[in-house]
């Protein structure tokens, strides 16, 4: 009924595999883009800058990682660190005058390089050797920043982000920062949408299946697995530095600790490994479940005139907040993307009931 | 399982909607605080006594009809040190009008720098934050409103000297954990030293602190004559612990303001008989708005948290900053009765707090427009066995050392282009 999927041919390969190849799908895209185009001018600005800059950049950083967690199967522990090298490379390269542009890519680069000169590591472990291996680059990453007051900023270990300019526009302000950050996540999510479909979308797949398979039927695992690594340590350096200009507007240490890494892999593994939608879901359940449970505790404690102490009312939210993680996850294992998949198809055949069992 | 499927994702929907609504008191005679801070995370060790001290405060002032009519809302909310959170918290409580915002974290006060500065709410960064915020020409919006880092090295340091009548040839050593915050004294130590001739040398150890046993030994052999620790939470209890499993003497060892009963209950209070730290207010019950607390607030029975907590230290550096921001209300209506309102409104009144001691609870406090710091007075205190015994009349030293490190972060941050 919603879907209408009679009637639609495919007659050549290019049109099977396009991205969205039923016209519902295609218009709940388009929606979604106007509003969040919009978004500005119809919603509170509490909204905006509270919630929505935050959720497309974090929703960005967890798309890096899952392409390197759902794509190509290899766990990181670390992403905060790469997102840490990319923010303190642009924010370092803008206050000696480069532009936000060349800024922004340089510290894609720094994050690359070094993010894959320790996925080498990946090359020779797995699973939870590999996690060993990422975290243990977290923590270099943030005894390096910490301890080399070049990069920290010296003894308060803060640097402001200067004023900066994007193709020609000053990035200051609600508005423009927010374009920013939708810009840059609307470049991720493309390519993220896309690397699926290519050879090298095929070949992380390969390995994350099976690694030694994917080398007998002919793909370089070496290069494969150092490529994934290179791609999204790219991409978090990148949000790194979208998160410090668009949103923190400073650049401290402890902005970077095991703290993101974990809430990052956690949006990548709530949301559903693999799954480009799932990392916007995953990014709006971690970030933003804490602070609705609280609010309605608050809400709730002040209208019902119960006192209840700071204390409960702290912890509660938290409590809370542990059992819909657990519940979600035991509701649906595969992800938050997973039951946003099981509701389209039911609808696909609304209103019959033959894709339920 | 079908039902449950549907109806659990349905409610959870439901419930976010309803959640992001929050509330908003129509009350026109109010003056909102916001007070977001760290219940749940890591500042968990001083947070629940410092905001209990900070809302008795405001309910005592409360309770005897506010300021000028108007009741002082303190609005407490758990920010869990995540800056998200942090800075939902500050924009939900920046709509809802708040004039002064306290988030208790340095992570989140070096976040809100530039938000405060630009929307002109008064930020409070007491014992956190910056320390170069103490330059008020430079950091109109940041109100540290106590003795820094930089003025606590130089007040410990001048006890030292007080003590031994000259520190020449003497060693000086500082335990500190080993991250920006515990890094910070270490200039002052260092300039104090070639002015008085001391040693110096530093020990770090590995946040977050609960293993330190590689480094006492380390300090032991170091003969040092003055061991000062710098830490907070479970790093200033296993410094202690260490120390006195090291022989180190507990009489010569120092603390800064992060040092509580609690930990003395942890330590053992016989054990760390001795030990000292630089205190920014009175500590104990006898304060007379201390007392007036027990009396008018805990003792009805409208307290923020356990009546046995009243007057330990970090109630009572709650309590203090709480009587500093209510006097900057007062002082700002002095100047204008009429308001309105604002974050400007109150950074007035709290930059013309003049020799304010809030009935002995504080040493003389004056704040100006350059001087966010309040003079930087505070006093020793020792520990007895039972209770922190004042060992020193309040005193100021070494603000000369401490504003030209101040002056010279300050410049780096102008610098950089804001």
């Amino acid at each position: 009924m919603f879907y209408r999927r009679a009637g639609i041919r495919h007659t050549d390969y290019r049109h099977e595999r396009q991205l969205w190849p039923l016209p519902f799908d295609r218009y709940l895209v388009a929606v979604v883009a106007a509003l969040l185009l919009a978004a500005p001018f119809v919603i509170e600005r509490l909204y905006l800058v509270a919630y929505l800059l935050p959720w497309l950049i974090w929703s960005s950083a967890a798309l890096g990682l899952n392409l390197l967690m759902g794509g190509a199967g290899q766990i990181h522990l670390g992403y905060g660190a790469v997102m840490a090298i990319g923010a303190y490379t642009s924010v370092h390269l803008v206050r000696i005058g480069a532009p936000l542009e060349l800024a922004m890519l340089a510290g894609g680069l720094a994050s690359a390089l070094i993010g894959s000169i320790f996925g080498v590591a990946a090359l020779r472990v797995k699973s939870l050797y590999l996690a060993m291996a990422t975290i243990a680059m977290q923590y270099i990453v943030d005894f390096a920043i910490t301890h080399i007051p070049g990069v920290s900023g010296g003894g308060q270990a803060s640097i402001e982000v200067p004023p900066v300019r994007f193709l020609g526009l000053s990035i200051e302000g609600d508005l423009r920062t927010y374009y920013m950050a939708l810009a840059s996540c609307a470049v991720i999510t493309l390519f993220m949408l896309n690397v699926g479909r290519t050879a090298f979308g095929r070949a992380l797949a390969a390995i994350r299946e099976r690694d030694y398979a994917a080398e007998i039927i002919g793909i370089d695992t070496f290069k494969y697995k150092l490529l994934a690594f290179w791609t999204s340590s790219f991409i978090g350096g990148v949000v790194g530095s979208v998160l410090v200009v668009c949103y923190l507007r400073s650049v401290s240490p402890d902005q970077f600790h095991l703290d993101l890494s974990v809430q990052i892999l956690a949006m990548v593994i709530v949301g559903g490994l693999g799954s480009v939608l799932g990392s916007f879901f995953g990014a709006g359940l971690v970030l933003f479940a804490p602070i609705v449970f609280n609010n309605m505790i608050g809400f709730a404690a002040d209208r019902s005139g119960i006192a209840i102490s700071t204390d409960l009312r702290a912890h509660l939210p938290l409590m809370l907040y542990g059992a819909l993680i657990i519940a979600f996850l035991v509701v649906e294992p595969l992800g938050l993307a997973k039951i946003y998949d099981n509701v389209r198809n039911y609808f696909l055949v609304w209103p019959f009931r033959t894709a339920r069992r | 399982m079908k039902l449950t499927r549907r109806s659990f994702v349905a409610s959870t929907a439901a419930t976010a909607l309803m959640g992001i609504r929050s509330a908003v008191a129509e009350d026109e005679r109010i003056i909102r605080f916001g007070m977001p801070q760290d219940f749940t995370k890591i500042y968990t060790f001083v947070t629940a006594e410092y905001s209990q001290g900070q809302r008795d405060y405001i309910s005592l002032v409360n309770g005897r009809g506010g300021v000028n009519g108007y009741k002082i809302v303190a609005d407490v909310s758990d920010h869990a040190n995540d800056l998200p959170r942090a800075i939902e918290a500050y924009e939900r409580l920046k709509r809802e009008g708040m004039v002064l915002v306290d988030p208790l974290s340095t992570p989140v006060a070096r976040a809100l720098v530039s938000r405060a500065l630009d929307d002109k709410i008064n930020l409070v960064t007491a014992f956190s934050g910056r320390s170069d915020a103490a330059d008020g020409s430079v950091f109109p919006y940041v109100m540290p409103l106590s003795p820094n880092y930089w003025t606590q090295a130089g007040l410990i340091v001048d006890f030292f000297r007080q003590q031994d009548k000259d520190l020449k040839g003497k060693k000086i050593v500082l335990v500190h954990i080993d991250t920006p915050f515990g890094k910070e004294p270490i200039p002052i130590f260092q300039a104090l030293g070639q002015k008085l001739g001391y040693e110096f040398e530093t020990f770090p150890y590995t946040p977050p602190g609960n293993d330190q046993s590689a480094i006492w030994p380390q300090v032991r052999r170091a003969k040092p004559d003055w061991v000062v620790f710098w830490g907070a939470g479970v790093g200033q209890t296993t410094a202690l612990s260490e120390a006195i499993r090291n022989g180190i003497p507990m009489d010569r060892m120092s603390s800064s303001v992060w040092l509580s009963e609690s930990d003395m209950d942890v330590v053992g209070k016989d054990a760390a008989k001795g030990v000292i730290k630089f205190e920014p207010c009175a500590s104990g019950r006898s304060p007379k708005v201390i007392a007036d607390i027990l009396k008018e607030v805990g003792g009805k029975g409208q307290g923020a948290g356990p009546e046995a907590k009243i007057g330990t230290a970090y109630y009572n550096y709650g309590a203090m900053m709480g009587a500093i921001m209510v006097e900057g209300v007062r002082v700002a209506f002095n100047k204008a009765p009429n308001g309105p309102i604002t974050g400007p409104w109150l950074n007035d009144g709290l930059t013309s707090i003049t020799d304010f001691t809030a009935e002995g609870l504080l040493p003389a406090m004056t704040v100006t427009k350059e001087d966010h710091q309040g003079g930087g007075k505070g006093r020793i205190a020792r520990w007895d066995g039972t209770k922190f015994v004042p060992q020193t009349d309040w005193f100021s030293a070494n603000q000369d050392v401490v504003w030209a490190e101040i002056r010279k972060s300050a410049e780096a941050f102008k610098t950089n282009g804001k």
